[in-house]
């Protein structure tokens, strides 16, 4: 491993980068061009780390010239986001023409506006998410491209995205690689420092860290999503194996919990002997 | 000295999408007889796919039609296997193997033992066959040989079974996922391919056959398939390998007369059914 990512990768969480990105590539070409007949890859790139990483697998997948970066900043993104996306879309060749910044502020503005709301720093954020993904699914209807996700493991797990925002993309590549996981990729296959290194942050405001306002590191959050979903550990064995308090553990694991209607589709309320729900059992890919 | 050509056929089957499926079983049927490959294999239920769900029941009578489109070109002496679902009894549904040749369609086995965790929900749709009244070695010009799905490799009895009933080639069917591929501690092969070398290559050894494990490729919904396909000889050894990750069919040639030395120097016939008198009281 790269010296000094063991800060922020759990050395059980460690992943064998060559495959992964080699997997995840593959996977994410087949998915575009054999199981949804498109063409393009069409991803919002913020200057963190996630959408770092799935911009460079989506240029592995579909190559530069089929890879589409949008850069949807608003006031509330640091000039340092941009600088680093900017350097990220230079790193990986994408062509000038795939390229494209637009400002969020106005339509959120709007938006918000025209619900009473301006004022309100969530309500205004969750528009601000929302509005990025009309605009990305937008660009790929018009590009005959899929929107894919930027979402990681940690952040699906405990439900921290936005509903229909940046939760509503066609697939989700680095779904099940956690933060520590997706940052040790970044270094790995030579992103910029700045961008796996820096905290974490949605910057749906300013200042926001998504650290603080989670209230616990990531390598910490990730060793207890890990201890408990992949290892089917107690709460108290891992409190007692990471030395933190029980009540910690439990916070997080009660935030699982809320948000796991986050990660369904709508339910639909059953009438018939068949419906789309528990009975509806067939497979994503059907024919 | 009797060899015999066998083919991996490592295909990536569309889900439910039986048609295509078949064009692809066709085209390696045509390529197979025009290479005088002698068995050919598929994976498991490579006419329709594995990841079925409620789509079991739906691809009963294309995959029935299917075979029988496929059996018709099959050469004379030529076998070929490949998975689809079984109906018997309306409502009775297997995850079986057909066997094919001579124009026809020679017969059946379906799957013992069905896996029910994670991913696997076998049990829900499918109806395990009974070693009683299901298990048997087919016939070719050359050999007898057995036919399982996948988890059975995963318990010794139906290899054993088939080996002592005559077969001296064992094929396996199989549709097995990748796991644990973000794992470093695994930097060569994926845990489950070891696991599957070490199946493969005990149930050759301890049961002196030929056994040709033939997995499937490529994505179904969130799960990918290894692909992988192996033949290990009666040594042990493995004497061809198919890629991983991508769409491959290799043929090897082999002697079956291995077969015949390796039973002629091993406990092949040995067998104490009071263990499994004390396993079925357990």
């Amino acid at each position: 491993m790269i010296q000094g990512l063991e800060e922020i990768v759990p050395p059980e969480l460690e992943v064998n980068t060559t495959r992964v990105t080699a997997y995840l590539a593959r996977r994410l070409r087949l998915y575009i061009g054999e199981h949804a007949g498109r063409r393009r890859a069409i991803v919002g790139l913020s200057g963190g780390v996630d959408s770092a990483v799935v911009a460079h697998l989506s240029t592995k997948a579909v190559g530069p010239e089929n890879t589409h970066l949008y850069l949807l900043p608003s006031s509330s993104t640091p000039h340092d986001d941009i600088v680093d996306a900017k350097a990220v879309v230079e790193m990986l060749g994408i062509p000038e023409e795939n390229c494209r910044e637009v400002t969020v502020d106005k339509l959120t503005k709007e938006l918000a506006s025209s619900i009473g709301k301006a004022q309100d720093r969530l309500i205004v954020a969750n528009i601000k998410a929302r509005v990025r993904m009309i605009l990305l699914h937008g660009f790929a209807g018009s590009l005959s491209g899929l929107v894919v996700g930027t979402g990681d493991k940690s952040e699906i797990t405990i439900g921290y995205f936005t509903k229909f925002g940046d939760g509503g993309a066609d697939l989700f590549p680095i779904g099940d690689l956690y933060k520590s996981q997706v940052r040790q990729v970044a270094a790995e296959v030579g992103l910029p420092k700045r961008v796996y290194s820096k905290p974490p942050s949605p910057a749906l405001w300013e200042d926001q860290s998504a650290e603080s306002e989670l209230g616990i590191d990531y390598p910490t959050l990730d060793r207890i999503l890990y201890r408990r979903f992949d290892l089917w550990w107690d709460e108290e064995s891992i409190a007692a194996d990471l030395r933190i308090r029980l009540s910690k553990v439990e916070r997080i694991l009660e935030q699982v919990r809320k948000t796991q209607h986050k990660r369904y589709p709508p339910e639909v309320f059953k009438l018939s002997f068949r419906s789309h729900g528990s009975d509806w059992r067939y497979p994503r890919e059907w024919g | 000295m009797r060899k015999v050509r066998l083919g991996l056929a490592q295909i990536s089957s569309r889900l439910g999408n039986v048609r295509e499926n078949a064009k692809q079983h066709a085209a390696v049927i045509k390529k197979a007889n025009a290479e005088g490959v002698d068995f050919t294999c598929f994976p498991e239920l490579s006419l329709p796919g594995y990841l079925l769900k409620d789509l079991a029941y739906e691809v009963v009578d294309e995959c029935k039609a299917a075979l029988n489109a496929l059996a018709r070109q099959t050469g004379e002496g030529q076998r070929v296997m490949c998975g689809f679902v079984k109906q018997d009894s309306l409502g009775l549904i297997q995850n079986s193997a057909a066997i094919m040749g001579d124009g026809k369609l020679i017969g059946t086995i379906s799957k013992f033992f069905l896996p029910t965790y994670g991913l696997f929900e076998e049990l829900r749709y499918f109806v395990p066959a009974n070693p009683k009244t299901d298990l048997v070695a087919f016939e070719s010009k050359s050999c007898k040989f057995g036919v399982i799905v996948c988890e059975d490799a995963w318990h010794p009895e139906p290899v054993q079974a088939l080996a002592r009933l005559g077969a001296e080639i064992v094929f396996c069917l199989a549709s097995s996922p990748a796991r644990g591929i973000s794992n470093s501690e695994h930097a060569g092969a994926l845990p489950i391919e070891s696991q599957w070398m070490a199946l493969l290559r005990a149930h050759a050894l301890m049961n002196n056959v030929f056994i040709a494990f033939v997995n499937r490729v490529g994505p179904e919904d969130d799960e990918f398939f290894w692909g992988g396909s192996t033949l290990v000889s009666p040594a042990g050894e493995i004497q061809a390998k198919a890629k991983k990750d991508e769409v491959d069919c290799v043929t090897a040639d082999v002697d079956l007369d291995e077969v015949k030395r390796a039973r002629r120097f091993s406990s092949f016939k040995d067998y104490r059914a009071e263990f499994h008198e004390v396993l079925r009281d357990l």
